[in-house]
């Protein structure tokens, strides 16, 4: 018995180990490995609608999902959505426990040294918000005022003066003297004015994610024109498994979203109808 | 002395249902202030017109059905703590110096370094080792949980051993039985009963302290709470749920404790 479904077991292990290197693509690709499984693990943080939340019976709805949901059907697998936080996406060295993000990050120089890129697939405006509580209506109002930003995002970057936006417009300048405080999700800079704390009074994020803040009743105004617009791609882990072949297959369906108008018309559909794939 | 038999039960019934009347209205009084500290809570947080009962009914299941994520990492946690444990006590109790060097070593690491370190260090730091080190997010929470819990279950379990007198071991050493029997047949099954009634706390405190692996994404109740809070700004409601679910949680499990060592402690009687 023992012998017998041991070797079983090891006949098995050399199975699965066998089928999984079949190449199909190129040998060693990830995209051999990704269509071997029938499954793109795909990174989303559910706490940026419209562009990814959770649903109460736990599946995820926004237009990164649709647009992940579209780039698997391309290639022909179906998608496994893993949570990890933002900040944890875009630090790079993703250890293999996702294949890609299409989690609307930006594309930045110091990030195209742990991440590649697609062409971007939609560019977000940042927008500055005031807390009603301050009365600010301007940009230079928030001069010397604390200012709210998520962990490792654009946003905090702009404020500390290091942000190099690739393929995006030049940004404005920064509001003098301006404070930053951080958590490690935009959105909780909202629940901490909803809470009733009074430690900051900007909040500076994307102009989807402040709509939908203020349509939930956040006691933010919008200030000015937006401060920057960037330019958002789908990633892949430069230090992750070889994927020439995924990249080039991915720049190929963003590519093909932009020209067919399904992106334009995702746009419409989740950001109030606006078009958000091209810079205006 | 006829009369003596006839007024003394008379007296002590008295005495039973003074006695009796006085426990009803101390558990009345129990249950009034629990309603009383319930109520105020409650009031304290509708007072800010931020409970919204839609949420509520829209996302607890969700929430709740985390519970099984919590209970399922507590489980596995607490099962390789305990192996990680009795290792560890051998070691500590070991005369060799290499033994007793390694487990005094993985005691004072663990000890030394806060868990939620611990869990950013296993999940994000070991895989730039070797990718073989690589865990996904359940697996990287439940080692990390268990390698710290361990290591206080060590102490623990060191002292559980050593609690069982010393004449069990000298009196089955008389009879002949090798060392290594002694310890498996002797004073481990002892051993076992005197820690029980502290895994049982130590899994406890576990299912409070899984919370902590919500930061590595794991979907277990605290990181279903703060998703389907932040992005309606509901987290008032959403922390409330979970602290509830854990509360649920932990009076569930301490009673199933209190049983377990009333059984335990059967062969004392």
């Amino acid at each position: 018995m023992r012998p017998m479904r041991t070797s079983a077991l090891l006949f098995t292990g050399l199975l699965v180990l066998v089928t999984g290197c079949q190449p199909s693509a190129a040998p060693d690709d990830l995209l051999s490995t990704i269509q071997a499984n029938g499954v793109i693990r795909v990174a989303t943080d559910p706490a940026y609608p419209p562009q990814s939340e959770l649903l109460p019976d736990g599946t995820y709805q926004g237009f990164d999902i649709d647009v992940a949901e579209r780039i698997a059907e391309e290639l022909g697998v179906t998608v496994e959505y893993i949570t990890p936080d933002f900040s944890e996406v875009v630090a790079g060295g993703w250890a293999g426990r996702w294949d890609i993000s299409v989690g609307s990050v930006t594309v930045t120089a110091e990030r195209e040294g742990v991440l590649d890129f697609t062409p971007a697939y939609y560019y977000t405006p940042a927008q500055m918000a005031a807390t009603t509580a301050s009365g600010i209506t301007t940009l230079d109002g928030l001069a010397g005022m604390t200012i709210c930003v998520g962990e490792q995002t654009t946003y905090q970057f702009w404020l500390e003066g290091t942000l190099e936006l690739v393929g995006s417009p030049e940004p404005a300048a920064v509001p003098e003297g301006a404070q930053l405080t951080t958590f490690s999700t935009d959105t909780e800079c909202a629940d901490a004015i909803a809470s009733g704390r009074t430690d900051f009074e900007g909040w500076l994020t994307s102009s989807t994610t402040l709509a939908n803040a203020i349509a939930n009743d956040a006691a933010f105004v919008s200030v000015g024109d937006p401060v920057f617009y960037e330019a958002l791609a789908v990633a892949t882990d430069k230090a992750g498994p070889a994927h020439a072949g995924l990249q080039a297959e991915l720049d190929r369906i963003i590519a093909e979203m932009h020209s067919d108008g399904s992106l334009t018309a995702l746009s419409e559909q989740w950001f109030d109808g606006l078009d958000l794939t091209t810079v205006e | 002395m006829i009369e003596a038999v006839g007024t003394r039960p008379a007296l002590f019934e008295q005495i039973e249902r003074a006695e009796a009347a006085s426990r009803r209205w101390f558990r009345a009084k129990f249950a009034l202030v629990w309603v009383v500290i319930m109520a105020a809570l409650f009031a304290a947080f509708a007072s800010t017109d931020n409970l919204d009962a839609d949420f509520v009914a829209e996302w607890a299941p969700y929430i709740l059905g985390g519970a099984g994520i919590t209970v399922l990492v507590s489980v596995l946690s607490i099962a390789l703590a305990t192996v990680l444990a009795l290792v560890g006590a051998l070691g500590r109790i070991s005369r060799r110096s290499i033994p007793y060097g390694i487990a005094s070593f993985y005691v004072s690491l663990v000890r030394g370094t806060p868990l939620l370190v611990q869990i950013y260090i296993i999940f994000f730091s070991l895989p730039q080792i070797s990718p073989l080190l690589i865990l996904p997010a359940i697996a990287g929470g439940v080692l990390a949980l268990g390698f710290n819990y361990g290591a206080y279950m060590t102490e623990i379990f060191r002292a559980g051993i050593q609690a069982v007198p010393r004449g069990q071991t000298e009196a089955a050493r008389a009879l002949g039985m090798p060392e290594n029997l002694i310890f498996r047949r002797i004073v481990l099954p002892q051993a076992i009963r005197i820690v029980t009634p502290a895994i049982g706390n130590d899994f406890i405190s576990m299912i409070k302290d899984s919370a902590l692996v919500s930061t590595i994404g794991v979907q277990e109740v605290l990181w279903r709470a703060e998703n389907a809070g932040r992005p309606t700004l509901h987290t008032l409601e959403a922390f409330i749920i979970a602290g509830l679910v854990y509360w649920g949680l932990t009076i569930v499990f301490s009673f199933v404790q209190e049983r377990l060592e009333k059984r335990m402690a059967r062969g004392d009687r």
